[in-house]
């Protein structure tokens, strides 16, 4: 695959090749519909401008949805006015103020960058023998 | 799964109070992510609708959840520590020693694939994220749906904030919050509503569309017209004398409308509200009479009329119509602000606890034991007795906080009998510590001494026998100095276990004499049953069979003149286990399977397991191998939905015998072994010679190397895995030895993908960018993106390095168009 680079990351100077842009937004779409995102949902946007914005501007496109992005500088107050006005159910931020603006409208989900990529896989514990036996059975020397 | 699969899931749902209004969307997006996330919080502000929406989700989801959907109330308890209890309590999880519930729970949810709804933890927020990241962590089968103020904040939550129903707007009139009150308006008699749609839509606007302030509003609309309503709430907002300016907007919307709505109450609606902020959860009208009323400003002639008013004005909630009331949370807490106000809290509190106190010895005092009742009539009471365990512990937390120890120990006394019965007493212990830590200067010696036995019972229930004994003979040498009662007759019977346990059999049966007489003198039946009982064991240890059936007989006989079906229960497998001595199974078998039915009658899960495992061994003795497998698994199943692992264990054992039996030696190896890793993970000790004789015929037949691999097997695999297969065995009659054969993985599906998509997989095995394949397609990159994401979704893939694997094995990379 062509090494074309799509994105230099102005503040880390990282860069984003088109295969990375296409693998990430790809894996995104697919957990921005998990999220109940559909064909004309409204999905506000607040990030800083980087590899992760273009990363999700173009995975709501591929979800069908219309992005909106929401300047991360402007204040509480116009933040929650313009949250309300777009109805939406969806946020993508990691903006303090942009959390708290998302309180008192009708955001039901807010998605952090790391929701964006796949899963955490949950650790399993395979035994029967649970944590407090083995505390136990130490601490009585047997 | 068919629709007769749904029909089967078990669940404790309550059956919806009226009918759910709007939320479509939500409820449908919900349902899909309970299956696909391990913990949704929903989050939002007292009233804003989170119990109903999650109580919706939880039944439309139930058909993906076989082994049950349960609801778990939170705000009913006040202490952190109990929310294990709670969860427990509700999905049938019983104390194997106390203090190690939590350990039940993990073995009961560990492959379960269940729903369990954690309603209301705000209060308990902490306790509640390190529970639950625990249990996804260990236990790969449970998913959580959380309803609370404030998120968990622990790894993989979703929190989905619940916003207030959609407001009206000159396009959508009818939009979810007008529908809920004009629905509710009209159930509540009003007329008048749809002819004033203009008012209604500013009320709605004016609340929020808060489904508690709607639901609020519209009780009082067969009096008030919509109008009055929105003008009069209006005003409050600028007259709020309660709460926290500084709060959000919806809360102070909402404390508005609740301060409104209880100031229209009349004087006695008002002080009856706030006195029932005092119950833990469901009442009924007779305690709340007994609690509330004081013949002064509140009558208990006039508690009805009161309380049914407070049903009309949906301030007090009248689920199922059973004659049992509860309190919302907003507004419990609403009311209790209100009587902390009134300064009745204290006096009401101790009202609680003595009324309670009482209530509970009405039920269950240890005399009910010798009444001579028919048992529907004590099964009965001791349903009700069960039912008052959460104002139980509000009630002790008042005697501890006041300093009462004669009230609360009476009550930890007497709820004892009631935790004993179902084999859970590790709150017990837990009761009784902290009320004999009180002052206990004021107190009958007599008193003291009945609780001390109360917490040595479940002290040797816990195995911690030195403190136990200690406290045990205290308590018995101090009963005798004064006149018997049933609890000293009680008492013996702990010391005795803990003598024998302790193997000092002389202090034992020094005891046993002792208790024999005093029973025998006071007609105290219920402790004689128990002496013959342990007359009995001790014989049977001696092989003194002829006499251990004697003393048998003559328990059953004073179980069948008491009625008490515990009694009767425990002389029946006592006298099966002396057959099963003597050899007679045809005997033990009739025995076991008579106390059956009474075990199960009393919901004593364990007993019951217990029972069934011993069905199983005799049944296996008689080569009845059938009968054999059905009660071992039986006993297993319980075990496994109790979070017994001594259960389990026997059961494994059980298991081995009935191989055995079927001479199938390698399959016994493997039961034995498993129950071998089990019983010395949980640090208990066996029966090795039975273990040992069992290897030795193995190595003889199978040869040494063999035994050790099947040993070390069965050692390491998980204890269910090793009975499911053992019981495959059992039932196929040992036929077929050697592993069963692996089931082969599901077929993907890839004839879901439409043309397009498979062209799309099949450019991507080349490893084009987006770009590439839009301009060999002739379409747009965002459109290349879309169908990357549909092929990912419809083959649950989440890399595109997947698909072109994927897609290069189903030959699509050859694919043109």
């Amino acid at each position: 695959m062509d090494e074309r680079i799509v994105m230099v990351d102005p503040d880390t100077g990282l860069k984003l090749t088109e295969e990375q842009l296409d693998e990430r937004s790809a894996m995104a779409t697919v957990q921005l519909r998990r999220r109940g995102v559909r064909a004309g949902d409204t999905v506000l946007i607040c990030l800083p401008v980087g590899a992760d914005l273009m990363i999700a501007t173009d995975a709501v496109i591929a979800a069908g949805g219309v992005a909106c992005p929401l300047p991360a500088d402007l204040d509480v107050d116009t933040l929650r006015s313009r949250i309300r006005e777009s109805g939406a159910r969806v946020l993508i931020s990691e903006a303090p103020r942009a959390l708290e603006a998302a309180d008192e409208t009708r955001v039901r989900i807010v998605m952090g960058v790391a929701d964006l990529g796949a899963l955490p896989p949950y650790p399993i514990r395979r035994d029967f023998c649970t944590q407090s036996d083995r505390i136990e059975r130490r601490s009585s020397g047997d | 799964m068919g629709p007769h699969m749904m029909a089967q899931v078990p669940h404790n749902l309550p059956a919806e109070p009226n009918r759910f209004v709007g939320r479509a969307r939500d409820v449908a997006e919900l349902s899909a992510l309970v299956h696909e996330e391990r913990v949704i919080t929903l989050s939002g502000v007292g009233g804003i609708g989170k119990t109903r929406l999650a109580l919706r989700v939880a039944a439309r989801a139930m058909p993906g959840f076989p082994d049950g959907v349960w609801l778990v109330e939170l705000a009913r308890i006040s202490r952190p520590a109990l929310v294990v209890n709670e969860l427990a309590e509700v999905l049938g999880v019983r104390d194997e020693t106390p203090g190690r519930l939590l350990d039940g729970l993990r073995v009961r949810l560990r492959a379960a694939r269940t729903l369990i709804v954690l309603d209301n933890c705000e209060h308990l927020v902490e306790r509640c994220a390190e529970l639950v990241a625990e249990l996804i962590a260990e236990c790969p089968g449970p998913a959580f749906l959380l309803t609370s103020r404030e998120p968990l904040r622990i790894p993989g939550e979703l929190v989905w904030r619940v916003p207030p129903l959609e407001l009206p707007d000159d396009h959508h009139p009818d939009a979810e919050s007008v529908l809920l009150f004009v629905e509710r308006a009209l159930a509540a008699g009003a007329r008048g509503v749809p002819g004033s749609m203009d008012d209604v839509v500013r009320l709605c606007r004016a609340l929020d569309g808060l489904p508690l302030a709607l639901e609020l509003a519209a009780a009082r609309t067969s009096l008030l017209s919509p109008g009055r309503i929105a003008d009069r709430i209006g005003d409050r907002f600028r007259l709020l004398t309660t709460g926290d300016r500084t709060a959000p907007a919806r809360q102070r919307t909402l404390l508005a409308t609740v301060e409104w709505s209880h100031d229209l109450l009349t004087p006695g609606e008002r002080v009856l509200l706030r006195r029932l902020s005092v119950f833990a959860g469901l009442f009924d009208l007779e305690l709340a009479e007994r609690v509330c009323a004081d013949g002064g400003i509140l009558r208990g002639a006039e508690l009805l009329d009161l309380l049914s008013a407070l049903v009309d004005k949906s301030l007090v909630l009248h689920p199922g119509a059973a004659g049992r009331y509860r309190l919302l949370e907003t507004i419990k807490q609403y009311a209790a602000e209100r009587l902390e106000e009134a300064g009745e809290a204290a006096q009401l509190r101790d009202r609680h606890l003595r009324v309670i106190c009482e209530e509970l010895e009405q039920c269950y005092g240890a005399d009910s034991l010798n009444r001579g009742m028919p048992w529907a009539a004590i099964k009965q009471a001791f349903t009700r007795g069960r039912s008052l365990l959460d104002d139980c512990r509000a009630a002790v937390d008042r005697a501890v906080e006041s300093g009462q120890p004669v009230l609360g120990l009476r009550l930890a006394s007497t709820a004892l009998a009631i935790q004993a019965v179902r084999g859970d007493l590790g709150e017990s212990v837990g009761w009784h510590e902290r009320l004999l830590a009180l002052d206990l200067s004021g107190m009958p010696p007599e008193l003291v001494a009945v609780a001390n036995g109360g917490l040595a019972y479940g002290l040797e229930l816990g195995d911690e026998l030195a403190r136990a004994e200690e406290l045990i003979v205290r308590a018995v040498e101090e009963q005798k100095r004064h006149p018997y009662t049933h609890w000293l007759g009680i008492n013996y019977c702990v010391a005795l276990t803990v003598f024998f346990r302790r193997g000092k059999s002389k202090e034992a049966l020094a005891y046993l004499d002792e208790l024999e007489a005093a029973a025998t003198d006071h007609d105290d039946l219920f402790n004689l049953a128990t002496v013959r009982i342990a007359q009995l064991n001790l014989a049977l240890f001696q092989g003194r069979l002829r006499q251990a059936q004697r003393y048998g007989e003559e328990a059953l006989a004073i179980a069948r003149k008491t009625g008490h079906h515990w009694t009767l229960a425990r002389a029946l497998t006592h006298l099966g286990a002396v057959a099963e001595a003597a050899g007679d199974l045809e005997t033990a078998m009739f025995h076991h399977a008579s106390a059956l039915p009474l075990l199960a009658d009393m919901d004593n899960r364990i007993e019951l397991a217990r029972c069934h495992t011993k069905i199983a061994r005799v049944a296996a003795g008689l080569r009845d191998f059938a009968t054999a497998g059905e009660h071992v698994a039986a006993g297993l199943a319980l075990s496994m939905q109790t979070g017994q692992r001594r259960g389990i264990v026997r059961a494994l054992m059980a298991l081995s015998a009935l191989a055995r039996a079927q001479d199938d030696i390698e399959g016994a190896v493997s039961a034995a072994a498993a129950a071998t890793a089990l019983r010395e993970a949980i640090g208990q000790f066996g029966a090795p010679g039975r273990v040992q004789e069992l290897l030795a015929l193995a190595r003889a037949r199978l040869g040494e190397g063999r035994v050790a691999l099947l040993w070390a097997q069965g050692m390491k695999q998980m204890p269910e895995e090793v009975a499911a297969r053992a019981l495959d065995r059992a039932r196929s009659g040992a036929a077929a030895p050697g592993p069963a054969g692996s089931s082969a993985l599901p077929g993907l599906r890839y004839d879901g993908l439409t043309g397009r998509e498979r062209q799309v997989a099949g450019l991507l095995t080349r490893g084009m960018s987006n770009r590439a394949i839009a301009l060999e397609l002739v379409i747009s990159p965002a459109t290349v993106a879309r169908h990357v994401a549909n092929i990912m979704e419809k083959l649950g893939f989440d890399s595109r390095a997947q698909i072109a694997v994927w897609a290069a094995k189903h030959g699509m990379d050859a694919e043109r168009t």
